[in-house]
């Protein structure tokens, strides 16, 4: 009978009674009969205020087609509450790390398990307890050093702006209340593609007038991310700084580049005394794109990735796309997983941080499964809005063998490229 | 001469509730009962708490019993035993024993209520143990323990660490001869397992279950808070057999979603024993001429449009004397047998 290899338990060594046994006996069978239901760490699960519903599967299994990451892996929701059913310790288990919290689960499941409250109330046990993946542990480290993930210096968060070619007012300099305030966020300050398409938005703003400023070096991560990977305390601390900062200014409008922003700024910061009229670029953009007069033909087929904390998160599915309905030359054609049951890039909830650790776990990176997805479409440009995407399907377009084929740009570029100069 | 009474068998929930309706409605009626007193199989097997609501089946069924006990129209005829009849619908003569004498009943129309009795464990195949092992009980008998407020091992008297539920035990099940679903275990059984989560708050409790039928709202009412709130353990596959190992019992079976066997051990093994037709409702419905289904339950004429109806016209059957029922069944059946009883008599008795 063919014997399935995830069952063969093989250790590089055994020792027995003091004495190492050969090769051949170091292969096993794993143990076939359940000889308990130890329910112990269901119940520390279910008993961490927020992870309760964590016991509330029915084993339906509506969770596992539409998880991202067991569509390339094993990990999926329903699976969790059997294992832990089985005894699985998830505060030691790998799988504690592998959701990316792209809600995809929630939106299906009849009974409402929450990943996204459960995720980060035993993360953050695990996080107290220092039992967290290295690379994680790094971007943490750089979080809390340096105000952001990638560990860059906090003096140069503004240093994109000598780049823009356009004028990018900062709030401390300026000292003038602004009608739009941009948080920039982490990313869209000091990753290479990100820079880009910050300078594009900044094209865009100045074409249209928009009276606005950013915060410069003023501004810290949200940590919206870190808080989903576990890291409560480190977003209290950032939480409080950047609502205190953003409160010395005055400014009618909260503006961000990256969902991950939006979704802090619109459901966690309020909590915290944080109270912004806070919008996305692309909802921002949208109903303007008229006064652009757009005249440059693209020559484009695009095909748009939903972010997962835009569209399911918090609700904003046309924006994007009306905004590239509006360019010239361009035909806009859906990938089958797209709007509310869109597929997830892999950033999400710390696993912007955490490719090395899913490379364990996974056949290919979400990423690339979703970069496959894009390029049997026939598009020549997957269009992306949120700052964790170009870089990840940049890498994914060139893994997957279809560099020449893709090209992965932010809407703001595409705005650009369409205004013509 | 046409009789203006109407007769009820059966002094359970079902045929309470349609004496009831008929005096209510200003009709005659009498109601026997084979026991000296009134409330059927809830009273007789002690249930604690009704499904859904958790209602104590003791003041519940008490105060059926009070709607029926010295009511005008209310003929009650308790320790009376049904043994024959003739005549047909306007005009039955139905002879009973009351107390050892023989008596007769006029009657234009019948009402049959008898009832179900609890499928024995030990009837067909011995697999679950049940008269081998102490600690290996049934509903009922879990049902008299909670009723009493004390949840124990029957062998030691010792409070329980870890309790299972198997369900289906007697039904589904073509060996035995019953194919039909019991309808109400699944709900019966959640409801126990948070009875004994709230009497022995450290007892784990499983429930070993092929598919969960909680229909309607048991699903949201028993079901939900039993996972939820009470973190009843719910494991898809019943177990096969039970063997003893120390003082403790091995559960075996598949955990079918991990495709593996499973040996686990157990205090106590709560068997989820279904439903049958009572001796009573076999007989009655014999002496009537009325239909039985292969299962020996009365057989009802019209499909799901009428479930009272016999093919012995003036007779009519309710509750689980027909089938599998809950008692919201067995209360809704009574009132469309009391409702149709009474329109056979005003047919066969002209106002």
């Amino acid at each position: 009978m063919p014997v399935d290899k995830k069952q063969i338990i093989e250790k590089e060594k055994v020792v027995v009674d003091g004495i190492e046994l050969t090769a051949e006996w170091n292969r096993m069978f794993e143990q076939r009969v359940v000889f308990d239901y130890d329910t112990t760490t269901l119940d520390k699960v279910t008993n961490v205020a927020e992870a309760e519903s964590m016991g509330w599967c029915y084993q339906c299994g509506q969770c596992i087609p539409v998880c991202p990451v067991d569509n390339v892996g094993e990990y999926g929701p329903r699976k969790i509450f059997r294992n832990l059913q089985l005894g699985m310790d998830l505060f030691a288990s790998d799988d504690l790390w592998q959701c990316t919290t792209c809600m995809n689960c929630l939106r299906v499941c009849p009974k409402e398990v929450n990943m996204i409250k459960i995720m980060p109330a035993i993360r953050e046990q695990a996080v107290l307890e220092g039992n967290v993946p290295e690379e994680l542990q790094k971007a943490f480290t750089n979080t809390f050093e340096y105000g952001n993930p990638l560990g860059e210096s906090q003096k140069k968060r503004a240093d994109w702006v000598q780049g823009a070619g356009v004028p990018v007012p900062i709030m401390k300099d300026i000292k003038r209340p602004v009608d739009v305030l941009w948080f920039v966020e982490s990313y869209p300050a000091y990753h290479i593609r990100g820079k880009q398409a910050s300078a594009a938005l900044a094209k865009i703003f100045n074409k249209l007038g928009v009276d606005f400023g950013i915060l410069g070096v003023e501004e810290k991560d949200t940590c919206d991310s870190q808080r989903l990977a576990g890291e409560m305390g480190l977003f209290e601390e950032f939480a409080e700084y950047n609502i205190k900062t953003l409160k010395k200014y005055k400014f009618r409008q909260l503006l961000v580049t990256d969902p991950h922003a939006l979704n802090a700024f619109k459901k966690e910061y309020p909590k915290r005394g944080g109270e912004f009229d806070v919008i996305h670029y692309t909802t921002f953009l949208a109903p303007l794109l008229e006064k652009l007069n757009l005249t440059n033909s693209l020559n484009y087929k695009i095909t748009f990735h939903d972010p997962c904390y835009l569209g399911r998160h918090n609700g904003e599915y046309e924006a994007p796309r009306k905004i590239i309905n509006s360019l010239p030359g361009v035909e806009l054609i859906e990938m089958g997983r797209c709007r509310e049951q869109s597929y997830c890039c892999g950033g999400g909830g710390g696993g912007m941080w955490l490719d090395g650790f899913m490379s364990d776990h996974v056949s290919e990176r979400l990423s690339e499964n979703r970069v496959r997805e894009a390029v049997k479409t026939g598009a020549n440009v997957l269009a992306v809005c949120c700052p964790y995407e170009v870089s990840r399907f940049e890498d994914a377009v060139k893994s997957t063998g279809n560099e020449g084929k893709l090209m992965v740009k932010d809407i703001a570029e595409l705005i650009v490229e369409a205004m013509g100069n | 001469m046409a009789s203006d009474n109407i007769l009820v068998i059966g002094g359970g929930p079902t045929g309470m509730e349609a004496a009831r309706g008929i005096a209510s409605l200003g009709y005659k009626v009498t109601l026997v009962e084979k026991r000296p007193r009134l409330g059927g199989t809830p009273d007789a097997s002690q249930y604690a708490a009704l499904t859904p609501d958790l209602r104590s089946a003791e003041e519940a069924i008490g105060e059926m019993v009070d709607a029926v006990t010295n009511k005008p129209n209310v003929n009650l005829m308790l320790d009376t035993t049904v043994v024959g009849s003739s005549g047909s619908v306007g005009n039955f003569k139905v002879k009973a024993i009351q107390s050892g004498k023989e008596i007769t009943i006029d009657a234009g129309a019948v009402i049959v209520c008898t009832g179900f009795t609890h499928f024995d464990p030990g009837r067909e195949t011995q697999k679950y143990g049940y008269y081998e092992h102490d600690d290996v009980i049934t509903l009922v008998d879990a049902e008299k323990m909670l009723k009493a407020g004390n949840f124990v091992r029957p062998s030691n008297g010792e409070k329980p660490k870890r309790v299972c539920f198997i369900q289906c035990v007697g039904s589904r099940d073509r060996q035995i001869g019953n194919e039909y679903c019991s309808k109400v275990c699944c709900g019966i059984s959640s409801k126990q397992a948070i009875e004994i989560r709230q009497v022995v708050p450290d007892c784990k409790v499983f429930i070993f279950y092929i598919d969960m039928r909680m229909y309607g709202y048991w699903e949201n009412e028993i079901y939900w808070p039993a996972q939820e709130k009470y973190k009843v353990n719910y494991v898809k596959g019943i177990a096969t057999e039970i063997v003893k190992k120390g003082d403790q019992l091995i559960v075996k079976g598949e955990d079918t979603t991990l495709r593996r066997p499973m040996e686990v051990p157990m205090d106590i093994v709560i068997l989820a024993v279904g439903m049958e037709p009572s001796e009573g409702t076999k007989k009655v419905a014999d002496i009537f001429g009325l239909k039985k289904n292969k299962y020996g339950f009365i057989e009802t004429t019209g499909g799901p449009l009428n479930t009272v109806s016999t093919e012995v016209p003036g007779v009519f059957a309710a509750g689980a004397s027909t089938g599998p029922s809950d008692l919201e069944d067995c209360v809704s059946s009574a009132g469309a047998a009391a409702m149709k009883a009474i329109a056979s008599l005003r047919a066969a008795v002209p106002a």
